[in-house]
């Protein structure tokens, strides 16, 4: 025994333990929170200063130290898991928008723009088995408004999707707006934090994944464990220095340029979708359909003759020529005996019997048309009907590619209870020990003080 | 690899709802009973269900129009067996009078012609015949097809009803079809009627002579109308039974692609059901332990 130096190298044995203990404890109190990385305290050993004093022979101090706590973190898992939860949160907004789009279409059903159509036409044939009957012009009627009723209502309801899509769009630029501060305080405050700064890293990763679920936001590491932001390249976030994003007209703009930010993933890029792409595509779409209609059906329609041998009426009107606005003609709205059921009789023309319904036989066929509107609404279902479930697919994919990318940052970052207790035992027996030393230490003293130098006594 | 309670929390937690949202998918296919509920759950079967349904709706329509022309052909092949009828009797009633016993005796003479004048006005009424509110031989023309006077009112329109895809059959005959045009030495069955009648009421034999030949050509002109309907009605129940059938496979094929099969689907039910039911216990009995409660 050179000297007692072992009493020290016992305290710092049980200081050490000690700060083990506190992070222990942080990381049980913190094993819900989210973002939260596991953290060690990382030990030391002091090997010793080789000294030679004269009553001490040749002396080492020994010990060990807390150098720092680190915390479980693994770039490349912890950067994958954002860039897939980004791309999982832009999937899942993109399927439930095409989910929210297929609902404005209730096929196949009797409820559809499918089936108004064929009562549409059934109303046609009735009218030309019977082109006298005031119930049959009448019934003809009704189911044209029916159907001109739907097709507005179907347009109104696409235009809502996109509606309501600006609107999510405005309230994500206020929260991007609101985390790129975030971020950016974040930075100022890490930079000039000195010591452990762990727990505000963990809160920066939090909101840098809550950016880039919103807009794709890429983060690169930048001087002074700064983090630099990039929407498509380009700078929202710089140090300390943040870039404002306006969402309030749909698609994001740089507030400083009014240049479209096109985030390349997130929810801002399903919603821009929305709103640029898939409505005005399915609005096109219909109104190609409600154009047709009125185009086919006018065509026949002004050619042929009326109950008073009236010829030249428009059935639908001509002017509307968009799903949003398709009506009946003022010619024949409330006004059955208008319809043109009968076909001028060539050579002439000249007008036929007031029973003919040979114009309405006519008019009744442009159900099977090849390009009419049944094609063409039928064609549009079905190409819904695929975008939606490929979008579903893909967000069910990517639901499993994002899930493994976070069990797998997680793997490395989440805290285990069952280790830190294993930990916690290890580092409370380790404290144990290390009092034991000083007990030891002790009664060594003791013999030394008490029981040296009393010899026959 | 290192697993942690909240790793195995979290994944818990997504196969407990992927479990309940299958559960649910097939909950919703049993309540409605269709195996289509929106246009992605299976996008051929629904371009094939719409196809379907669409062509269905129009087999429907069609047996409607089909019904309508059956009706409107049966009260034409009613209206020309009775013309037949009457002009038979007519015929009886020039033989009779073509007698030499009959021709000696005016008054005899007059009640024949008087017969003849009363077949005339109900041939008259036969050509008038409607069917539904409509006048049935003439033509587009709104109104009584004949006058009592026996002017055709009608025009020469045929109306015509589609039987079948890309197929239709004239339903109606125009008067002049029928009964013959007015005007010319012959002129049509009413005016050949009235001058037998007067022939008759004359006891002009060269003129009755003349009339019954006429009138023969007429009795072959309303069978051969007779039989025309007849073709078409035989054309058109053909048509009407191939519109039945149609009907009757499109109701069953696209029974086949919409509808749930119930046993099908309950027995997926219960096995989602189940297998829902065991990973919530397994969930139950996995997740509370850890380390924490084996150390005293």
């Amino acid at each position: 025994m050179p000297n007692f130096s072992s009493l020290n190298t016992a305290f710092s044995g049980m200081n050490s333990q000690k700060r083990v203990l506190d992070v222990i404890a942080h990381n049980i109190s913190n094993a819900t929170t989210e973002g939260y990385h596991r953290q060690r305290a990382d030990l030391k050993s002091l090997g010793g200063t080789a000294a030679t004093g004269v009553f001490s022979g040749r002396s080492q101090s020994y010990g060990v130290d807390v150098v720092g706590v680190t915390r479980a973190y693994d770039v490349l898992l912890a950067g994958r898991a954002v860039r897939e939860d980004a791309a999982r949160s832009a999937a899942n907004m993109t399927s439930t928008s095409m989910s929210t789009v297929e609902g404005v279409f209730p096929e196949p059903s009797d409820l559809g723009l499918a089936h108004q159509l064929d009562v549409f036409w059934g109303s046609w044939t009735d009218l030309a088995n019977d082109p006298g009957s005031l119930a049959a012009r009448t019934q003809l009627l009704e189911n044209a408004d029916t159907l001109a009723t739907n097709l507005r209502r179907s347009s109104n309801d696409l235009q809502a999707v996109a509606d309501s899509a600006v609107s999510r769009m405005t309230t994500l630029a206020a929260e991007v707006n609101d985390l790129a501060d975030q971020i950016a305080n974040l930075n100022r405050t890490i930079s000039t934090t000195f010591g452990e700064n762990n727990d505000l890293l963990d809160q920066r990763d939090v909101l840098v994944g809550r950016m880039a679920n919103l807009t794709g936001a890429v983060a690169r590491p930048s001087d002074a464990n700064g983090i630099d932001l990039y929407i498509n390249n380009r700078s929202i976030v710089s140090g300390t220095i943040v870039q404002r994003v306006d969402g309030t007209t749909g698609p994001l703009t740089w507030l400083s340029d009014g240049s479209s930010v096109n985030p390349t993933s997130g929810e801002a890029q399903a919603l821009t979708a929305v709103i640029t792409d898939v409505v005005p595509r399915y609005k096109t779409k219909l109104d190609d359909i409600a154009s047709t209609l009125v185009t086919q059906v006018n065509a026949l329609h002004t050619t042929g003759y009326d109950q008073s041998s009236t010829t030249g009426r428009n059935f639908f009107d001509p002017a509307n020529l968009t799903a949003a606005t398709i009506s009946l003609s003022v010619d024949v709205a409330g006004q059955p005996a208008n319809i043109a059921a009968g076909a001028p009789v060539l050579p002439g023309p000249v007008a036929p019997g007031v029973l003919d319904g040979e114009m309405a036989r006519q008019i009744a066929a442009l159900a099977d048309a090849a390009t009419g509107a049944d094609t063409k609404y039928q064609s549009m279902i079905t190409t819904l009907a695929v975008e939606t479930r490929s979008a579903q697919g893909r967000a069910s994919i990517q639901e499993q590619v994002a899930d493994t990318a976070i069990r797998d940052a997680d793997s490395v970052g989440s805290v285990s209870l069952d280790e830190e207790m294993a930990n916690l035992t290890a580092a409370q027996r380790a404290f144990e020990a290390n009092a034991r030393i000083i007990t030891a230490i002790d009664e060594m003293l003791g013999f030394l003080i008490e029981r040296t130098g009393v010899v026959g006594r | 690899m290192r697993v942690t309670s909240s790793m195995m929390l979290r994944s818990t937690l997504r196969d407990l709802s992927q479990g309940l949202s299958r559960l649910q998918e097939t909950q919703t296919k049993l309540a409605s009973g269709k195996q289509i509920t929106r246009p992605s759950a299976d996008p051929g079967g629904t371009s094939s269900a719409m196809g379907m349904r669409q062509d269905l709706r129009r087999a429907d329509q069609r047996l409607r129009s089909l019904n309508d022309a059956q009706g409107w052909l049966e009260t034409a092949d009613a209206t020309l067996t009775s013309s037949l009828d009457s002009l038979g009797r007519a015929k009886e009633i020039a033989v009779r009078a073509g007698n030499t016993g009959a021709l000696a005796d005016p008054v005899a003479r007059q009640a024949l012609a008087a017969e003849i004048r009363s077949i005339r006005s109900e041939m008259l009424a036969l050509a008038n015949t409607n069917y539904g509110n409509r006048s049935i031989f003439n033509g587009t023309a709104s109104g009584a097809a004949y006058d009592t006077n026996g002017v055709y009112l009608g025009n020469s329109s045929s109306i015509v009803r589609d039987v079948a895809p890309s197929t239709s059959i004239a339903v109606n005959l125009t008067g002049p079809q029928v009964f013959g045009t007015a005007g010319g030495p012959v002129g049509d069955v009413f005016e050949t009627l009235d001058r037998m009648a007067t022939a008759i009421a004359n006891g002009d034999s060269a003129a009755m002579a003349t009339e019954h030949t006429n009138l023969d050509g007429f009795r072959n002109t309303v069978g051969a109308a007779t039989v025309e309907i007849g073709t078409r009605a035989a054309r058109l129940a053909e048509a009407k039974i191939r519109a039945e059938d149609s009907k009757l496979l499109l109701t069953t094929q696209l029974s086949e692609v919409e509808d749930v099969d119930v046993v099908e689907a309950l027995i997926t039910a219960k096995a989602q059901e189940n297998s829902y039911q065991a990973s919530l216990q397994v969930a139950a009995k996995i997740l509370p332990p850890s380390l924490l409660d084996y150390l005293r």
